[in-house]
């Protein structure tokens, strides 16, 4: 097809965006200060189309700072109030800009589409002006994320003088160039030739002579990091500027009535140490030099991986804001100086799941609470209901994945299921812990009251695999509640499967959940359960075995031929079952291992759950051991 | 259920936090609604002994006097708030414990009577009792103040974020006081939460509310002098001024 191309001379520009404004809201590069922001323009004039980056991406009107999700009323019902969104135009945005919004609509467009992102993306037109000038720190030419902008647009404009070259992106933008005359061919010439000498100026680059991913595998131990993170200020700056950077907190406000309230999302930073803080205030990545990697390797590899999509777009915005200057360009060049001697490397490539729904993936559905039944002292385990009873019947889940339940007011809280998939009963149980907020309110809670419920999320265990397989599980504390189901399901179809040997260990006898069905799980055919503890009270009587987990191995019967070995407990035990099996002759492709991290969506969009490229939450939280063992940044 | 107690402490300190607790007006009066002030000397005339469900202490612990009256309250507290930047980490009255003079020497430059006097170095409040919540600031954020009100009605953990000012600097696209204008601005190694106020206004952050979770003050010290040509002194001062007594602005002011 070729490209329609017109021309706006730039007397005409004030009519042009007068125009606009007739049906449109209309947003572009403004001063402020010595910089530049976007920001909304009344007339041409006020826009500064000679700019060179703007603080903060367009990003911010697209997947805002702050986010309205919903308006809520008491613990489980959704309130009206929901804003309109009018239409817009986002004028003068650079093609780094461009392909950053290109980027996001991967994220929040691809599996479970946000309906917030999606509508301002809708009701948003995009107007790119491709640079003729190079910004001083961007270096877009690397990813050929510029200086031209190729796709995203509805209309893109070349400066070449005393006019624009204006190139038609999609029908809404064909519509918004009626009227102007068809480009003449020195037009369009002049337009290439101001674009290749920019392009030819462009000296800021990111050249490896490779994959740049691969490289950046084999240098994830290079000394250059270990310098960067003395001069980061973890500041998360840069992330707050990026225009590809998606993470987000949710929180939950309420007014002094404590009843209404409003879920809002909004922007975060892997920068921050408490981005991955959970209850008890157990932070996954305390370590400065693991966030500062984080966020470099998943703008330069990870987001590519995970998304296919390019994860920095070159813009430069990071190292315009950071006080330390720390400049990707740089510290690649630097690497590459003195690389760490090459190696093969196999990165890491996330299951393919891609779940449209419908319905707003973000609304609880209503469950009411049928059953509790007391474990421990601080352990409950609750059989919930869907009080819809559509949902109720077209909701399934798969052994080892979970919820998130949502007590509006409060926050929303990744639990594991822990009733069994194979058991059709309408209901299905939550084996919850109270340490922090939401599982505190919920051990506050009566049979009868009703909570918000969505999901399941994510892959669970590998019931197809185990078949006709032998089965090995090794639980710890609360991790045996997510494989509660294994074992019903494998009593349920005991012929599929070969020897079953439960191996479980908690910290002191009365932190043992579920002790009432032990009898019962021993009665299961072909099927052994081993007990431990780490330390038994005086006083207490105990007649198993005292030791950490791994102990019970040298009393098990499970050897490693035709068996499949599942585990969940806190990351410290799984890491030394998986050490001690794989030093007994077993093979990493038949360990499973459910990961625990700070899971905040479930939907793979608010990135609190990013272990290097993976999110646990969608890519897991169950994997097999073989295609994470790899990881660069490890498992446990 | 019955209105939360609450009662309200000062220790050493210029009051400015309990004034801004009166500042709340545009929900102040639904504030008041929710909770039952038992002890509050600077606006209440009538004041009551406790057990209290919330207390909030100001001010820093400088004298024998003022410790065994903060054990007191702790005893009579269920929940144990911090306020500002003086109880949380020592603030302004720690200066003094840098000033290289020893404490005698500094209540002869103060006071004239001195025969009553017994004066300690100048410490937050959890340096001698477990403090529940913190609300840091010079003055305290009140809707962060407020907040906590909510948390405590409900019963949950308000779990604030200590993360850096320059995170909500950028949120409001200011334009960038140290990398712009050569001003020593501390935003990027403190704890956010007051909506970047002073780099709003222009001017660059003082560091009033503490250090950032895993900030690196030493970095930041470093590109004062090697950047902005600080001398070494004024390094030491300004990490020195509100949270010298933390590990973290410690090793700011010492990396220089």
């Amino acid at each position: 097809m070729p490209v329609e191309a017109f021309v706006l001379p730039k007397s005409e520009l004030g009519s042009f965006v007068a125009k606009l404004k007739a049906d449109y809201e209309v947003f572009g590069p403004v001063a402020k200060g010595p910089k530049f922001v976007f920001g909304p323009v009344e007339k041409a004039e006020d826009m500064r189309l000679d700019y060179d980056t703007t603080i903060l991406p367009p990003k911010k009107y697209f997947h805002q700072p702050e986010q309205d999700l919903m308006n809520f009323s008491g613990v489980a019902d959704i309130a009206e109030g929901k804003k309109p969104v009018g239409k817009r135009v986002i004028f003068g945005v650079h093609p780094c800009d461009v392909n950053g919004l290109l980027s996001l609509d991967k994220v929040f467009l691809g599996s479970y589409p946000d309906p917030y992102y999606k509508e301002l993306r809708d009701n948003t037109v995009v107007i790119a002006l491709n640079c003729v000038k190079p910004c001083e720190y961007g270096f877009c030419a690397s990813f050929n994320t510029g200086p031209e902008a190729d796709v995203g647009f509805d209309l893109s404009l070349t400066d070449i003088g005393d006019k624009f070259v204006v190139v038609i992106g999609s029908a809404r933008g064909k519509e918004m160039a009626a009227g102007l005359a068809a480009a003449a061919v020195e037009d369009l010439v002049a337009g290439k030739r101001a674009l290749r000498a920019c392009q030819h100026d462009m000296t800021r680059r990111i050249d490896v002579g490779g994959d740049l991913g691969e490289f950046l595998h084999q240098n994830f131990d290079h000394p250059v990091w270990m310098e960067e993170k003395e001069k980061c200020l973890a500041c998360g700056s840069c992330t707050a500027v990026c225009p590809t950077c998606y993470c987000f907190a949710v929180k939950d406000m309420v007014d002094l009535s404590l009843q209404k309230g409003g879920r809002t999302r909004m922007w975060d930073s892997c920068m921050f140490y408490e981005f991955s803080r959970v209850a008890l205030d157990h932070i996954f990545m305390p370590d400065r030099t693991a966030r500062l990697k984080q966020r470099m390797y998943h703008k330069l590899t990870y987001y590519q991986q995970q998304f296919n999509a390019t994860g920095c777009v070159g813009c430069g915005r990071c190292v315009a804001t950071c006080v330390k200057h720390i400049d990707p360009v740089d510290v690649i060049n630097r690497i590459q100086e003195n690389p760490l001697p090459a190696k093969e490397v196999t990165l890491y490539r996330p299951p393919v799941k891609i779940v449209h729904t419908k319905e707003n993936p973000w609304e609880p559905q209503k469950a009411v609470i049928k059953a509790i039944k007391k474990q421990t002292a601080d352990v409950n385990t609750y059989t919930f209901e869907f009080v819809d009873p559509q949902v109720r019947e077209s909701y399934t889940y798969d052994n080892g994945v979970f919820n998130l339940i949502s007590i509006f007011g409060i926050g929303e809280s990744a639990i594991s299921i822990s009733s069994c998939a194979d058991e059709n009963t309408g209901t299905f149980d939550h084996t919850v812990r109270a340490v922090g907020n939401v599982t505190n309110a919920l051990a506050k809670m009566q049979v009868g009251d009703v909570v918000g419920i969505r999901g399941p999320y994510g892959f669970g265990w590998p019931m197809e695999e185990m078949k006709g397989k032998n089965v090995l599980l090794v639980a710890g504390g609360i991790g045996l509640a997510p494989l509660r189901g294994v074992i019903k399901s494998i009593q349920k179809n005991r012929d599929q499967f070969g020897n079953f040997e439960i191996l479980y260990g908690s910290r002191t006898p009365d932190g043992m959940l579920f002790t009432d069905e032990y009898e019962e799980w021993r009665k299961i055919p072909n099927t052994r359960l081993y007990l431990t503890v780490d330390y038994v009270p005086p006083g207490v009587e105990w007649g198993h075995n005292i030791g950490v987990v791994t102990t019970l191995f040298d009393k098990m019967t499970s050897r490693k031929e035709n068996t499949i070995m599942i585990t969940c407990g806190p990351d410290i035990m799984m890491k030394f079952v998986v050490l001690d099996l794989l030093k007994r002759g077993w093979s990493p492709e038949q360990l499973y291992v459910s990961l625990e991290r700070r899971m905040s969506c479930g939907i793979k969009k608010c990135g609190n759950c990013q272990m290097g490229p993976v999110f646990v939450c969608q890519d897991g939280p169950v994997f097999k051991y073989a295609d994470i063992m790899n990881l660069p940044g490890g498992v446990f | 259920m019955a209105k939360p107690k609450i009662a309200f402490f000062k220790f050493s300190s210029c009051a400015g936090c309990q004034l801004s607790v009166l500042n709340i007006e545009p929900v102040l009066l639904d504030v008041l609604g929710a909770i039952d002030i038992r002890y509050f000397v600077m606006a209440k005339r009538e004041n009551h002994e406790g057990p209290y469900d919330i207390g909030f202490v100001e001010g820093a612990v400088t004298s024998p006097k003022e410790l065994l009256e903060l054990k007191k309250i702790r005893e009579e507290c269920s929940v144990l708030v911090a306020m500002g930047t003086c109880a949380c980490f020592g603030g302004l009255p720690s200066i003094k414990n840098y000033s290289g003079f020893s404490q005698k020497e500094l209540e002869e430059k103060v006071y004239t009577e001195l025969w009553d006097l017994k004066s300690f170095p100048a410490y937050g409040i959890d340096y001698y009792v477990k403090v529940d919540y913190y609300l840091r600031g010079c003055a305290i954020d009140l809707g962060e103040l407020v907040t906590l009100i909510k948390s405590a009605l409900k019963g949950i953990n308000p779990r604030f974020r200590f993360h850096s000012v320059c995170n909500e600097c950028k949120m409001k696209e200011n334009v960038c006081l140290f990398l712009t204008k050569g001003k020593p601005c501390m935003g990027s190694v403190t704890a956010a939460g007051c909506g970047a106020l002073c780099p709003s206004l222009n001017r660059p952050c003082e560091g009033c509310r503490g250090p950032a979770s895993d900030c690196n003050a030493a970095s930041l010290a470093r590109s004062f002098v090697e950047d902005l040509g600080l001398s070494k002194a004024d390094v030491v001062r300004k990490f020195r001024k509100y949270a010298g007594n933390t590990p973290e602005f410690s090793k700011g002011a010492e990396a220089v």
